[in-house]
Order: structure tokens, then C-alpha cells, then sequence
């Protein structure tokens, strides 16, 4: 699609305008995606705090921002020099549910759970992996002979490529979902992307759920050589069964109305008590 | 009194990285050339900066994985190898100890002290109180820099034998139980997160995702990618069973190419 032609498209819909300065700001709150980072829902206040500049200009009614407001405040995390792209996707998702009554408002977090993944997968290996292992390298050989110039160009090296991609991203990211889901409801898809968002996203959080959350046994059955682990036992009957057993207790207490402060405290406290009873470990 | 104090600072910007883009400000590459500034030995901080860089090189977050704190670690490191007028393995040798200590702190910071706030900012948004959540954002990020610049003042005015004791007085099995609990923590946020997105008709794909992840080890990208394919077929079958119905023609498939990725 043509970026013209999607502008031209855009204004004539428009009954609110999302400005430049409008992604500029939330390119500028992206920087602190990280700052209140948390083990259970990681970046979820910083995700909602880039958007509430947008939200604030998107409903006016109390109720409408208070659901979208909850919305951003679920469990988010990618990798922090590519989030503007998620951003600014958000940011287009929001403005066409401000905008229309039919918007299902359950496609924002699906799109972000289904996306948050495959984009991790994408920026950590090119930050953390790639552009930081170069400028490691320059930065290092430097600075071992004791140049100041090792740490400046380090930041350098860095800094430069990502905050040109944090940049463009925003942009890209609106632009996207703009034409995106223009050309979802025009051919009446909404229902499918609902869908398969749901079935990507699930699939990304079992296979997070087996691969982040750990829980070991260190009890033995028998004595000397030949005892056996009860991990191994466990494993052999099913890897990652423990995961899966605390994911489903979650799940179940969850749906019973338990607080998540109340099950938080609770694994604190089972992981305490687990360690001192021998249990776990 | 006051290069501890000036120590503090460092840490406190260093962990401000992640106010400012997550730059690698906390790296000890560039700490080891602020405590160098400090310390009045520039050379040698940079020098010992780089060593301690390449000592802490996987020592970086990726996922939900927190690895021992470079920030506290590299500071605390540098100071004590200049003030000791050691070389760059003495800043290894207190550093890695520091670092693991400071984790401890910080787990239970991120762990239970940050969910707190997540969960009264959960509130404010109830009330449609954005200021709210600002605020829970803010105190919580300047709340993480503010203690770790802290323990870089208290530890390197009362020196490092001081901190090896305070770690060894906490019970083991608290300090191992909040460890594992923190790998538990996730399971949390995960099931929160299914809670929105599972009803009876995608309820099989989160455990197509997990035995997968669990029998095979795919890491999370290739997760993603297989699920990408897996929604795109499953799109294509429900239209597919759409168009049975509309046409009332068995065995005829959509053939129209919506581009839904």
C-alpha cells in the first residue's frame, strides 16, 4: 500500500487525530520500558505508561479508559529497543476501537501476546546478540590498554543503530496497524485474526510456561548408588510437569477470585517453606 | 564518606539505564570509566572496567532470566580493586560475590516488591487515575536505582568483609526459597495472561505450545513461528468450513489468500 494514498485514506476516517507528536511522545516513554520491570507481569506499568498520553486523548469517557488502561497493564515483554514497533500498533488498535462500537477490544492484547514473542525472538538476538557483541569487542580492546575511548565508543556503537530503529519503528508500527486492520474489517477477517491471534498467542505462553518457570525436587527415593531422583521420575512421566502443575494451580486459584498480591505472597511463601522442608530446591 | 557517596551516584545512573532506553549505561565498561573519575585513576578504571566487562559478558537479561547484578557488582569492583591498589583480578574476586549478593536484594525487589505496585497500579486503573500508574512506574524504576546506589555507599564504607557477613547471617533456606519462588513467579503472570486470551475453542494450543517447548526444547521464537503457521492453517480450515456451509458443496476450500500475518 502506498504510503500516500494510506494518509489519504486515514484523514478522510479520522475523528481523532493521532499527530506525529503523538508517536513522538510515546517513542520517548518507550525509553523506560524496562525501568519497572517485575517478575510477574514484567513490562506491564511501563507498557501502560507509554500509552496513557495517547489513551488520555483517545477516551474521554472515564469508564473507556479505565478499560484500556487494564488493558496495557497485563503481562508484556520483548526485547526494550524494538517495543515502539508493538507500540505503535497498539496506538493504531486503540485509536480504531476509540473510533468504532463494533472494534473488539480483545484483539489489542491478543495481537500483543501473539506478537511480543516472534519480536523478542528477533531483538534479542540482534541486541543482545549481535550489535552488542560488537560493540563489546571495539569498546573492550580499547579500553584494556586504558583508552577512554573504549567505553564512549562502546555506547556508541550501541546506541546509534538503536535509537535510529527505536525511532522508525514507532512510525512503522501505526502505519501498520492502520492499513492492517482497515483492510481486516473491509474484508470482514476481524473474526479470523481474533482467532488465529488466540492460537499463537497460547501456543507462546505454554511454551513460555515450560521453558520459564522452574520448580526442581531434590528428594531421592532409596539410599546410595541406586537412588533415584524423583526429578528424573517426574521427567520421565512428563518434562515439565511441575511447571505445568503450578500454572494450573495459578490458573484455578485465579478463576476462583483470589488476588494475584494474595497468590504472590503465597509463592514466596511455598517456595520458602518448600526449600526448608527439603522439598524443593 | 564523600567517594562513597559519589560511588552511590554512579550506581544510581547506571541502573538508570533502564530510564534511558536500556543503553548499556549499567555495563561495567562504562561504570569502570565513572569510578575511574571518582577514584582519581581514570586509566585504571577503564582497565579494570573492560576486565570486568568480558568476566560479566553473558551476564545479561534475556526473557525473564535476571543474571547477578552488573551494576553493584562493577562498581563496587573497581572501587576496591583501586582503593586497594590491587589488580583487575581482585575487582573480579569482590566484584562476582557483590553481584550475587545484590541479586538476592533485587529478586525480591522485582519479585515482590514491584508486583505490589503493579497490583495498586491495577487499582488506579479501576478509577481511570492515570497519575496513578505514572507514579507506581516511576517510584518503582527510581526505587531500584536509589537502593542499589545505596548499597554501593553502605558496602563501600564498611568494606566488603562486612558484606560477606551480612550474606552469610541470612538463613540459606530463605535466601534458596525466594530463588525458587522467583522461578515460579512467572507461572503467574502467564495464567493471568491466558485467562484473556483462552476460550473453548483455542483452550488446545497453549498445551500444543508447552509439550512442545517441554519435549523437544524449541526455544520461544521457533514456538512462535511454528504457532504463526499452525493459527494460519487453523484460519484457513474455519473458512474453509464457512464456505462448506454458505455453498452447501462438500470438500470445497477457500481459495482466497488472506494475508492475516
Amino acid at each position: 500500500m502506498k504510503t500516500s494514498d494510506q494518509e489519504q485514506v486515514l484523514e478522510d476516517l479520522e475523528q481523532i487525530k493521532v499527530s506525529n507528536k503523538d508517536l513522538n511522545r510515546i517513542f520517548w516513554r518507550s525509553f523506560q520500558m524496562e525501568f519497572s520491570w517485575n517478575y510477574e507481569r514484567q513490562m506491564n506499568m511501563a507498557y501502560t505508561y507509554a500509552m496513557i498520553p495517547l489513551l488520555k486523548k483517545l477516551y474521554k469517557n472515564k469508564e473507556d479508559l479505565s478499560q484500556a488502561l487494564k488493558r496495557h497493564l497485563e503481562f508484556f515483554n520483548t526485547t526494550p529497543h524494538i517495543v515502539t514497533m508493538m507500540l505503535g500498533l497498539s496506538a493504531a488498535m486503540e485509536k480504531q476501537n476509540a473510533e468504532s462500537k463494533d472494534f473488539d477490544s480483545s484483539t489489542i492484547n491478543s495481537v500483543k501476546a501473539s506478537l511480543m514473542g516472534p519480536l523478542a525472538g528477533l531483538g534479542d538476538s540482534f541486541f543482545w546478540g549481535t550489535l552488542r557483541l560488537i560493540a563489546t569487542g571495539v569498546g573492550t580492546s580499547l579500553a584494556l590498554q586504558g583508552n577512554i575511548l573504549g567505553p564512549i565508543l562502546f555506547l556508541l556503537v550501541f546506541n546509534v543503530p538503536h535509537i535510529l530503529i527505536r525511532f522508525m519503528l514507532t512510525r512503522l508500527g501505526f502505519k501498520m496497524g492502520t492499513g492492517f486492520l482497515q483492510r481486516l474489517q473491509q474484508s470482514g477477517t476481524m473474526e479470523s485474526l481474533t482467532f488465529g491471534a488466540a492460537i499463537l498467542g497460547l501456543m507462546v505462553i505454554g511454551g513460555m510456561s515450560a521453558s520459564m518457570i522452574s520448580i526442581g525436587v531434590p528428594l531421592k527415593i532409596g539410599s546410595g548408588e541406586g537412588a533415584a531422583p524423583v526429578q528424573d521420575i517426574l521427567n520421565n512421566i512428563m518434562p515439565g510437569l511441575l511447571p505445568l502443575a503450578a500454572f494450573g494451580v495459578i490458573y484455578w486459584l485465579l478463576g476462583k477470585g483470589f488476588k494475584a498480591t494474595t497468590i504472590l505472597i503465597g509463592i514466596a511463601l511455598v517456595g520458602i517453606l518448600g526449600v526448608w522442608a527439603g522439598i524443593l530446591g | 564518606m564523600v567517594t562513597a557517596l559519589l560511588l552511590g551516584l554512579v550506581a544510581f545512573i547506571a541502573q538508570s539505564e533502564y530510564a534511558l532506553g536500556t543503553s548499556l549505561l549499567s555495563r561495567p565498561l562504562v561504570t569502570g570509566l565513572l569510578v575511574g573519575i571518582v577514584m582519581g585513576d581514570i586509566t585504571t578504571g577503564v582497565i579494570m572496567g573492560a576486565t570486568l566487562e568480558l568476566a560479566f559478558i553473558g551476564s545479561f537479561s534475556v526473557g525473564a532470566a535476571i543474571p547477578p547484578d552488573v551494576v553493584t557488582g562493577g562498581v563496587l569492583g573497581t572501587a576496591f580493586a583501586i582503593s586497594s591498589g590491587a589488580g583487575p583480578e581482585t575487582a573480579l574476586l569482590l566484584g562476582l560475590p557483590i553481584a550475587t549478593f545484590t541479586l538476592v536484594l533485587k529478586n525480591i525487589y522485582l519479585g515482590l516488591f514491584l508486583p505490589i505496585l503493579a497490583h495498586k497500579a491495577d487499582k488506579y486503573a479501576d478509577d481511570g487515575n492515570t497519575r496513578g500508574i505514572e507514579a507506581m512506574h516511576l517510584i518503582g524504576g527510581f526505587g531500584l536505582s536509589l537502593m542499589l546506589g545505596m548499597i554501593v555507599t553502605i558496602s563501600f564504607y564498611v568494606g566488603s568483609d562486612a558484606i560477606k557477613g551480612v550474606l552469610d547471617s541470612i538463613p540459606n533456606f530463605i535466601q534458596t526459597g525466594l530463588q525458587v519462588a522467583t522461578g515460579i513467579l512467572p507461572a503467574l503472570g502467564f495464567a493471568m495472561l491466558a485467562r484473556l486470551l483462552i476460550n473453548k475453542k483455542v483452550v488446545p494450543y497453549f498445551f500444543l505450545g508447552f509439550i512442545i517447548v517441554a519435549y523437544l526444547n524449541v526455544p520461544v521464537t521457533g514456538i512462535a513461528i511454528l504457532g504463526a503457521i499452525v493459527a494460519v492453517i487453523m484460519v484457513n480450515v474455519m473458512q474453509g468450513k464457512k464456505v462448506n456451509l454458505a455453498t452447501n458443496q462438500g470438500g470445497v476450500m477457500s481459495d482466497d489468500d488472506d494475508e492475516d500475518f
